[in-house]
């Protein structure tokens, strides 16, 4: 490796490490956390997204099974499994859904003034609220992992794929990532929760797909090939082939950490305004 | 306990709280009083550490709201306005939240739970929803939070809103209970509230401290409004003459009259109780007095005037 990019990798493990270590060691932020995914998982939205989600990934899980039987071409399972759309059709829910009411409900019902006159500080709510998300979301990915598990253990062809599920699981959390941060920051911008989850939604959708949209638009090259380079779609196809590529590793993470930083500030100014 | 010293917050174009300063000392009960839109809310807010002031300094126990916000937060227990709870939450379950959040530990968390359950009486909904719960008890509720920690100063912020009656009766006792072992500044709009349960006052309006006195010294301080009621009978036409002649007598007016009874208000120099020359004229007279009342000013009058003079 050369220098620089050792400076991006140590710049890239900061950004990331610290926050959560810093995290994991502030007392009040774990009890936030405990209390933000108890009421996640107790409120009916939770479960209608986990049984959307095993279902639809049921669906492109056996749709990619029947392909696979009926043709004799050179493709993965994991592959054709992931780039189905109703595996995307999830995606898009998920963030808008399960991160709009992390601060909007709260300065709707008014909570953020009892949360923020408790002896707690502005960050440690934030990344509670983050990490709680991030938290649910992991957990809504695991049924998945055992559909391609089942398949292993009765075919007895073990492992034949690893390196590209753990592609695809692996652009799955940094998607994760870098999106329930941008739910974060719709919905410390608003009170109305809709307004914040069809402003996460809309981004998410833009994000992932700009390249497809740009590529029948009259702009110039550059701003094409530039805007190529960000969008979701092109990373996916990277990752599922099995390649875990440090680009998109340094976009998202490093974008993420801005992102949450925006939406601190944010916090903190409308507690000015307010 | 509270020091504040030109607190000021100005918004875009309009300022909000203009220069405050006051003090509450410990074990005090000080009414925060003010009409609605007049900065209570806000110099309780900045006070709480939820905004911060555009210029000034609060100290709560000696902590800058501001620069050791998290000390000054620990020794606050904070009700705000219209109680805002997490509806998703069993009674219970919500104060070991705060609890925990307000950095207790073990077995104090058991101990001082049951200590504020019991003292708001709400042992019985401890399992309830929040959301199935009735204004009062989320009133209730509001303040077991506050209370957890068993900070030195309570805050509350219009606590009595749209209670009924009876249950603001039942939270001016349970007020009163905690003044013992707390500093309390209680904000609110109600001012037999303030007569009833505070010894001091602030007054608030535009964003102006325009009052800082007891109760009773408020009271006083209100000139105009000290007068003698007066229920008197007789043929003699010459009544309000007579009465007008006493000195110290500033204006006598008929109210009205019913079977011969003429119902009459005397006005009166701050104090001057007349009551001793009036009854000394009649019996001259020979009139018939069935009442004779001396009226002490009420803090409405005190509050309503110095509001209205301030804004005029």
């Amino acid at each position: 490796m050369e220098r620089s990019q050792y400076i991006i990798l140590i710049l890239l493990i900061f950004i990331t490490v610290t926050p959560t270590v810093y995290f994991l060691l502030s007392r009040t932020g774990v009890i936030i956390l405990k209390k933000e995914l108890k009421s996640i998982i107790y409120s009916p939205i939770a479960w209608i997204i986990i049984s959307l989600v095993m279902l639809l990934n049921g669906f492109s899980f056996t749709a990619a099974l029947e392909i696979l039987r009926k043709n004799d071409i050179d493709e993965t399972l994991v592959g054709y499994t992931f780039s189905s759309t109703s595996f995307w059709l999830t995606y898009f829910f998920i963030f808008p859904v399960i991160t709009m009411r992390l601060f909007a409900e709260e300065h709707k019902i008014g909570t953020i003034e009892t949360l923020l006159t408790a002896p707690v500080k502005t960050i440690d709510v934030l990344l509670a609220k983050y990490f709680s998300c991030l938290l649910f979301y992991i957990i809504l990915w695991i049924p998945s992992v055992l559909n391609f598990i089942l398949l292993w253990l009765s075919s007895k062809e073990n492992g034949s794929a690893i390196g590209s599920l753990g592609g695809a699981y692996s652009i799955i959390l940094l998607l994760g990532i870098f999106n329930i941060s941008i739910g974060c920051l719709t919905s410390a911008l608003t009170k109305n929760q809709l307004v914040a989850a069809m402003a996460c939604f809309t981004f998410c959708m833009l994000h992932f797909l700009i390249g497809f949209i740009l590529q029948d638009l009259p702009v110039p090259e550059l701003w094409r090939n530039g805007l190529f380079y960000v969008s979701t779609v092109n990373h996916v196809e990277v990752f599922i082939n099995g390649l875990i590529d440090s680009r998109q590793l340094v976009y998202y993470l490093s974008f993420t950490a801005l992102i949450l930083l925006i939406t601190y500030k944010i916090l903190e100014f409308r507690k000015w305004k307010a | 306990m509270i020091k504040v010293s030109n607190l000021s917050k100005k918004y875009v174009g309009k300022s909000a709280v203009d220069q405050i300063s006051f003090s509450v000392d410990q074990g005090e009960i000080v009414g925060f009083l003010g009409p609605n839109g007049a900065g209570k809310t806000t110099t309780i807010r900045m006070l709480t550490g939820y905004i911060p002031p555009t210029s000034g300094t609060a100290k709560i126990g000696g902590h800058d709201i501001f620069s050791e916000s998290l000390l000054a937060k620990q020794k606050i227990g904070y009700m705000p306005e219209n109680v805002p709870l997490y509806d998703d939450m069993r009674v219970r379950e919500y104060l070991l939240f705060r609890a925990e959040l307000k950095g207790l530990r073990g077995q104090e968390i058991k101990k001082n739970m049951n200590e504020a359950l019991e003292l708001c009486s709400i042992k019985t909904i401890k399992s309830q929803m929040i959301s199935s719960l009735s204004k009062g008890f989320r009133q209730r509720v509001g303040l077991a939070d506050a209370l957890i920690n068993k900070p030195p100063l309570l805050i509350l912020d219009e606590p009595t809103n749209g209670l009924d009656p009876s249950q603001i009766r039942s939270f001016r006792e349970l007020i009163k209970e905690l003044a013992e072992k707390h500093t309390i500044l209680i904000s609110t709009h109600i001012l037999s509230e303030v007569e009833l349960i505070c010894d001091r006052v602030l007054i608030i309006n535009e964003g102006k401290l325009i009052g800082n006195n007891t109760p009773h010294e408020l009271s006083e301080k209100m000139r105009s409004s000290t007068t003698i009621n007066l229920e008197i009978k007789s043929h003699d036409n010459n009544i309000k003459e007579d009465i007008s002649k006493i000195s110290g007598v500033k204006k006598v007016t008929l109210e009205k009259e019913e079977n011969g009874w003429k119902f009459m208000r005397i006005r009166v120099d701050y104090g001057n109780d007349l009551r001793e020359e009036i009854m000394h004229l009649g019996s001259k007279r020979d009139w018939l007095i069935r009442e004779i009342h001396f009226q002490r000013s009420k803090l409405e009058d005190a509050y309503i005037e110095m509001v209205q003079s301030k804004s005029n």
